[in-house]
């Protein structure tokens, strides 16, 4: 779904000056997508998810004056969503402390026509299959670049990791792939 | 290993990431080895796939109207308006004064019609402050720096809706089929359905301008109210007056100019001038110390004085965004020689 180019820069220049509510409704309408999906996939949960992403809207709108000074937008409230949802896990956790990569992420490869002839339903299991023995983090990668759109930069700045890392689990993602493919298809 | 640099490079060229010397290596591995195509192909597929949460994820208008009434307090932000209540004056005479008051009132508004403006309302931006308003039509407002809007609450309920502007505004307008909208200055008068536009009148200005952004508008002059005027997308109107200060004017002594509007470029980026400054950004070409010197004044709420003739007539071009007035004047004297000497409300330009 391409998503019309919405100038967020624009939209928090308005929001910061004048406090306005409508430019908040734009940005609130092109972030929350995203920003539900993120949080679904380290949370596990409809309710939860809304939740905070409700959460990291509204501190975007109480710290708006602030917001200019911000280099990336879209990165900033992911920060903050994953800080939230890292939080809420631990304070909810028997265990010490939870990590990024201790999240559990699953990579669903959804919604292929049935009129696409390379991917039946069959070959697209086996996708999914062999990419959910992926590390945990490699998944939130693969997601985030895929899913969002993101770039490497905003995706290390996201997950707390180097770009050079965020290339490295891309890649072993995409080779997983196209394991599968090679067998199924029988090539090289 | 080729097969191995072939999957990492169309992982990167997936990502938007590959740069262009990688595309090119890409290119010849695949067509060294075309069964690779296949792999593109694939996982072309599975990338483009972006909608499946489409049908998971709630209705984002929803959410948003959830979202809204459960952070209703931190959201709504006091309007800036300063609301003169029409009949404050007659709150300690007795219910029957009162009530014949109204009567009186009522007559009044009655004969009038829509003919006279009542306004009960005024929006004030002071200097160097700049405000965005919704009215209660639904029409945004953004004030600029040193004035005045005014306006009746009721304005929704008006035949006409009809506002008194002092100095600079840009209207989005609400539209109504059956209820123009009328900004009225000193000077001039427009009448619009629904449409963006911008209007400068401020009194101590030559000049009244209205640019027109979209729609189309119509336009009389206070003094000439039998002759119209209508604006094209993109065009501006300029009324000169003959002399400063001076109300009275002999049909000759005023000068109508309609000009196109044209967006300037400035380090590589496209500004509209007359109205760039909704966006906090003071953008002035090609024009004098002297042209510039008010709007200067505004903008950093502060006086110039022009202490030297020869720097009267230097000309600049330039944007400014988030600089102070100090940074400001710094940065004009990379473009002409001239020194200031900055006090807390005051600046003279040598």
């Amino acid at each position: 779904m391409p998503k019309p180019a919405t100038d967020l820069s624009y939209l928090i220049c308005d929001i910061a000056l004048y406090d306005s509510e409508n430019a908040y409704e734009k940005l609130f309408k092109s972030l929350f997508p995203a920003l539900y999906r993120f949080c679904y996939y380290l949370l596990k949960s409809r309710e939860l998810a809304e939740e905070v992403a409700n959460d990291v809207m509204i501190t975007l709108w109480k710290n708006r004056k602030k917001l200019p000074e911000v280099q990336n937008i879209k990165v900033y409230a992911f920060v903050i969503a994953r800080n939230l949802c890292l939080n809420f896990l631990n304070k909810h956790s028997k265990r010490e402390l939870i990590f990024l990569e201790d999240i559990d992420v699953q990579i669903v490869l959804d919604s292929l026509n049935p009129e696409q002839i390379l991917i039946n339903d069959e070959l697209k299991k086996k996708l999914e299959q062999a990419t959910e023995a992926l590390p945990n983090k490699c998944k939130l990668v693969f997601k985030l670049i895929k899913e969002d759109g993101l770039s490497y930069k905003e995706t290390a700045a996201i997950l707390n990791i180097s770009t050079k890392t965020v290339d490295a689990h891309l890649v072993t993602a995409v080779k997983k792939l196209t394991a599968v493919l090679k067998v199924e298809f029988n090539l090289m | 290993m080729k097969r191995s640099r072939i999957i990492e490079l169309l992982a990167r060229k997936m990502a938007g990431e590959a740069t262009p010397y990688e595309l090119e290596e890409l290119n010849m591995l695949i067509d060294s080895y075309p069964d690779s195509v296949y792999y593109e192909e694939v996982l072309k597929q599975i990338w483009l796939n972006n909608e499946q949460d489409e049908a998971d994820l709630p209705d984002v208008d929803r959410i948003y109207q959830c979202h809204r009434l459960r952070f209703y307090d931190e959201l709504t932000t006091p309007v800036p308006e300063e609301s003169v209540p029409f009949f404050r004056q007659y709150k300690n005479l007795s219910i029957a004064v009162l009530a014949l008051c109204l009567i009186f009132f009522a007559g009044l508004f009655y004969i009038h019609s829509n003919e006279q403006d009542n306004f009960n309302t005024q929006l004030i931006a002071g200097k160097g402050v700049r405000k965005k308003v919704k009215l209660p039509d639904g029409t945004l407002v953004w004030l600029n720096s040193d004035s005045k809007l005014a306006y009746h609450s009721d304005i929704n309920n008006k035949k006409v809706r009809i506002v008194h502007l002092t100095g600079e505004a840009f209207f989005d307008v609400a539209h109504h089929e059956s209820q123009p909208f009328i900004v009225r200055t000193n000077k001039i008068a427009i009448k619009v359905l629904g449409t963006a536009f911008n209007v400068k009148a401020y009194p101590v200005d030559q000049k009244s301008v209205a640019t027109l952004l979209r729609g189309s508008i119509e336009l009389s002059v206070n003094e000439r109210p039998q002759q119209k005027i209508i604006l094209n997308p993109s065009e501006k109107f300029v009324l000169q007056d003959g002399q400063q200060g001076v109300m009275k004017m002999d049909s000759q002594d005023i000068t109508l100019m309609i000009e196109h509007i044209m967006p300037i470029h400035i380090g590589g980026n496209e500004y509209i001038e007359e109205v760039s400054w909704k966006n906090n950004t003071l953008v002035f070409h090609n024009e004098s110390f002297v042209d510039l010197k008010p709007r200067l004044e505004r903008w950093f709420n502060i006086k110039i004085h022009l202490g030297s003739s020869r720097a009267k007539s230097y000309r600049f071009t330039g944007v400014f965004k988030n600089e102070n007035i100090k940074e400001a004047l710094t940065a004009m004297q990379l473009i002409k020689p001239f020194t200031f000497n900055l006090s807390a409300h005051d600046v003279t330009i040598y």
